[in-house]
């Protein structure tokens, strides 16, 4: 065992909103090779036939006035380029500015789906991934949109579901499917859910109707932070809307979800983490995963992998692609995913599907690894149990504070 | 060694009051939210003559939505189930992917009620 991974207390998730690998990490590619990012020649076919190429003239906000598509049929669209399901269809990846023209008001407007973020615009989230480890290869659970992502993060599974429906748990799974708050609390280990506020509450409302336990707001979380009284695993969602706070100051929403402010959501990526940084000892006992749910329609050029089948089926009606009865056996778009502890060393990347020694991580590799480190055990669900975990990534070498960067106008946000 | 001693790297400042906007329309999201939302009204303990009777339909900006999630989550806290809190462990144990086996935790608990 590595020295970093004996001295783990805590392990911190932030789960941010809606935007893909390439989107917001693929100009990396330009300044570390290593990272599977874009080279600047892929492309897409647009309404007229002609090639769209990315480029990095994403803009913080105002270019996706139409949130892009993102539920089942449309991700479906966006892989096989619209081709018809049929078994053995091939992954294409360049049916997403013609999935993005069924919902603009002219041909220019979806090539906005190919834009990406400049590494310098976005500071904090491409600091991170440069500072500490960056994964190639990780996968939004399901090529569909926020609430069944979520549902993998907190369960392993989504219980079926592939759409935004609430789904009510029935009482044979909730006994046979407990979230890992609740395996953790069994096995007297704290966990808690900490949501921005009660006028942006949380995602995950399956649990705030059955048990108020393991919630708290990102109050708590700074507070927490600040005593050394962080849990066990702490789970954080950011502000989904802009709304005033009790003061009458203005809250922006931090989630990055189009067409929110990307520059909130960077600037509190960079308090979450700061909020650990400072606290010394914090520091040095935990380990802080910034990942999106999913892709939110934006264009990632790697296609998404076959994975272990699921246990549940989704029927034609409920994935609204003729003929498709979704059995779970492939994953989502990636996502942005980076991995922050001072025992990693600077630059880690961790390499993905199609690379030497590549590993594939999926949002089910969270209460996985979790499950595994303060329970010490493989157990949840089929989706858990073929999970990558990730703590492995922590060394033996404590990085010292003078090579750890801090950023110091994020905490005065 | 101190956060003193730490690298910095600048954030990047935006026009806040420019970016504020509660009067956007609800995403999908935010919907879904709202509709996930009512259910549980109805679907909790929360007495009748506590509910909100807010038809969600006529919520279509994010200042709007998040006044109706505020009322409801707080609704959803006074009148919910809380289970057993998470337990913290005993000073010093270790975490259990260190052992072979989760040790139960200490018996006395304060309650959280």
């Amino acid at each position: 065992m590595s020295q970093g991974l004996d001295n783990l207390k805590h392990i911190v998730v932030l789960m941010m909103e809606n935007r893909s690998f390439d989107h917001m990490l693929g100009g990396l590619t330009q300044k570390n090779a290593k990272i599977n990012g874009l080279q600047g020649n892929e492309s897409n076919p647009d309404g007229n036939g002609d090639p769209v190429q990315v480029s990095p003239t994403a803009d913080y906000r105002g270019q996706l006035n139409h949130d892009p598509d993102h539920h089942f049929p449309g991700v479906d669209v966006q892989i096989y380029g619209g081709a018809a399901f049929a078994p053995g269809r091939t992954t294409t990846m360049d049916g997403f500015v013609k999935s993005y023209g069924t919902q603009s008001p002219n041909v220019d407007d979806s090539h906005a789906i190919m834009k990406y973020f400049a590494p310098q615009n976005i500071p904090v989230l491409t600091t991170l991934a440069t500072e500490y480890a960056v994964f190639n290869g990780w996968f939004s659970s399901i090529p569909g949109p926020t609430i069944c992502n979520r549902a993998f993060a907190h369960y392993g599974t989504s219980f079926g579901n592939v759409d935004m429906n609430l789904f009510l748990v029935s009482a044979a799974d909730k006994a046979k499917i407990p979230t890992i708050y609740q395996r953790l609390a069994a096995g007297g280990h704290s966990a808690k859910l900490y949501y921005y506020d009660q006028p942006s509450s949380t995602m995950e409302i399956v649990n705030l109707i059955t048990d108020q336990s393991f919630f708290g707001v990102f109050s708590d979380f700074v507070a927490d932070c600040k005593s050394g009284n962080l849990p066990d695993y702490s789970f954080v969602e950011p502000n989904y809307s802009d709304h005033p706070a009790p003061d009458g100051t203005r809250l922006l929403a931090t989630d990055q979800h189009p067409d929110h402010h990307v520059l909130a959501g960077d600037n509190f990526i960079g308090k979450v983490y700061d909020c650990i940084r400072i606290n010394p000892k914090l520091w040095q006992s935990t380990v802080l995963l910034i990942v999106y749910d999913e892709h939110g329609g934006l264009y990632d050029h790697v296609a998404p992998p076959d994975c272990q089948k699921d246990g549940f089926k989704a029927p034609e009606s409920a994935t609204g692609v003729p003929g498709l009865t979704f059995e779970f056996d492939r994953l989502g778009i990636r996502v942005p995913a980076v991995l922050v502890s001072p025992y990693i060393a600077r630059g880690t990347v961790v390499p993905g599907k199609g690379e030497a020694n590549g590993r594939i991580f999926e949002h089910a590799s969270i209460p996985a690894t979790v499950s595994k480190h303060f329970l010490g055990k493989d157990e949840g669900t089929v989706r858990e149990q073929n999970a990558e975990t990730f703590l492995d990534l922590l060394g033996d070498n404590l990085r010292p504070d003078n090579d750890c960067v801090f950023f110091p106008k994020a905490m005065k946000g | 060694m101190a956060i003193k001693d730490a690298p910095t790297v600048d954030t990047i400042d935006f026009d806040e009051a420019e970016a504020y906007n509660p009067d956007r329309p609800i995403s999908s999201l935010i919907r879904t939210q709202l509709l996930h939302l009512h259910h549980a009204e109805y679907l909790s303990k929360i007495p009748a003559k506590e509910r909100t009777n807010i038809n969600i339909n006529t919520l279509h900006t994010e200042g709007q939505a998040s006044e109706y999630i505020q009322q409801v989550t707080a609704l959803l806290h006074k009148y919910g189930k809380k289970s057993k809190p998470a337990r913290k462990k005993a000073s010093g144990k270790k975490p259990a992917g260190k052992s072979k086996k989760a040790k139960p935790a200490a018996k006395k608990r304060a309650s959280r009620k």
